[in-house]
């Protein structure tokens, strides 16, 4: 009480450090996952190898539900939602899109450009939750957060009119999509993509790829613009 | 260290899955729904048009059979965007260009092919798409590639 400057200097810290935290550079959160760094950019242009079939990335078939098995069983490469020209959706979209995407990074958003078709994710990271009433769409809900150098995400809401690659693996409404992008260095990110579905596998399952900065942009695709090949199309499979 | 090794796994597997993967570069559909893998074709004619579009490129070849019949075939490549990445542009093939195409017949059997690779009137023979993929685990860069 004695020294007005000692208790101007403390009320001033106190103010810093309400501001801090306030801009979210205050340390450790109450959720226990922020981080006291901000997060790696991932602003550029990037691609997955090509992985027309996961079960090829994870070494087996996933572990198919009697259900899943018997879908898959009878799927036909003819059936797939890319022959009509319909969005590629979330997971497929990065490691077998063929052609690369572009991530657009904000504060509270994570944006994934898809060359393919001229696609995107919006994936929010402002700490929103998913919506209590989700409708399906293309490419679900999708929420994430930082965990050090990387980002977790987590889709929810995914039209399962999407295929997951284009051997025939299919999912369900109630596929979820939990998904890890680590910046290991400047020019590569370490993708980590966990499915889980009960209607479609008896458990979840994984695979990790490298994701590879390209040196190009994204560029124009139209999938209708000279589309010509539907009516050459062989079913395989009776 | 267990995050390094977990990356020098991956990229292993990113490897072999890249060595066995199907070598064409088919944007919208798979390669068996359409071309018959057993039934490849080598073609020489002259070439009729060309369409630089997505979702993959074709063009046309005027073909002349041992009976003198001229037939028009037609050629399917990969994508624009992959193959301009591969070096090729809207006026790689003219009309009038002789060219040796090797391929995959489609399983209609159409005069239609899946085309692997061109040989140039310059005497280069090139991938259509069915050959290097440009988006591969070690990157790409627009005009990296000779096609």
């Amino acid at each position: 009480m004695s020294n007005p400057i000692r208790l101007t200097n403390l009320f001033a810290a106190c103010v810093f450090s309400l501001l801090l935290s306030a801009l979210g550079c205050g340390g450790r959160a109450a959720s226990g996952s922020s981080q006291a760094t901000a997060p790696p950019d991932f602003n550029g242009v990037w691609s997955a190898p090509f992985t027309p079939d996961l079960s090829k990335a994870l070494g087996h078939q996933p572990p198919f539900t009697s259900y899943g098995a018997a879908r898959f069983a009878k799927e036909d490469e003819i059936d797939d939602p890319l022959t009509k020209c319909l969005p590629i959706g979330p997971a497929r979209g990065i490691q077998a899109g063929i052609m690369p995407f572009q991530v657009v990074q904000t504060p509270g958003v994570f944006a994934i450009l898809f060359e393919n078709q001229h696609t995107f994710r919006i994936i929010h990271t402002d700490g929103r939750t998913h919506p209590k009433d989700l409708d399906a769409t293309w490419f679900g809900d999708s929420i994430g957060h930082w965990e050090g150098d990387t980002l977790v995400v987590d889709t929810v809401g995914i039209d399962d009119r999407t295929w997951l690659d284009t051997a025939g693996h299919e999912h369900s409404d109630q596929l979820h999509l939990a998904e890890r992008f680590q910046k290991v260095d400047n020019n590569t990110i370490k993708w980590t993509v966990t499915f889980e579905d009960p209607k479609f596998f008896t458990e979840p399952w994984s695979v990790t790829l490298p994701i590879a900065r390209q040196n190009t942009e994204i560029m124009s695709y139209s999938c209708e613009e000279n589309e010509k090949d539907r009516a050459h199309l062989r079913r395989s499979k009776k | 260290m267990r995050t390094l090794s977990s990356l020098a796994l991956a990229l292993v597997v990113a490897a072999l899955v890249w060595t066995v993967a199907p070598r064409s570069v088919i944007a919208h559909h798979g390669f068996s729904v359409e071309f018959d893998k057993d039934n490849p074709i080598t073609l020489t004619g002259s070439v009729t048009k060309f369409e630089f579009m997505n979702p993959h490129i074709y063009f046309y070849v005027d073909v002349k059979g041992k009976d003198g019949k001229v037939v028009n075939w037609a050629f399917e490549g990969g994508p624009p965007n992959v193959i301009y990445r591969q070096g090729w542009r809207k006026d790689t093939l003219k009309p009038g260009d002789v060219v040796t195409v090797k391929g995959f017949r489609a399983k209609d059997g159409t005069h239609l092919a899946a085309c692997a690779t061109v040989k140039l009137p310059d005497g280069r023979e090139v991938s259509a798409g069915s050959g290097a993929v440009a988006a591969g685990p070690n990157g790409s860069s627009p005009n990296s590639g000779k096609y």
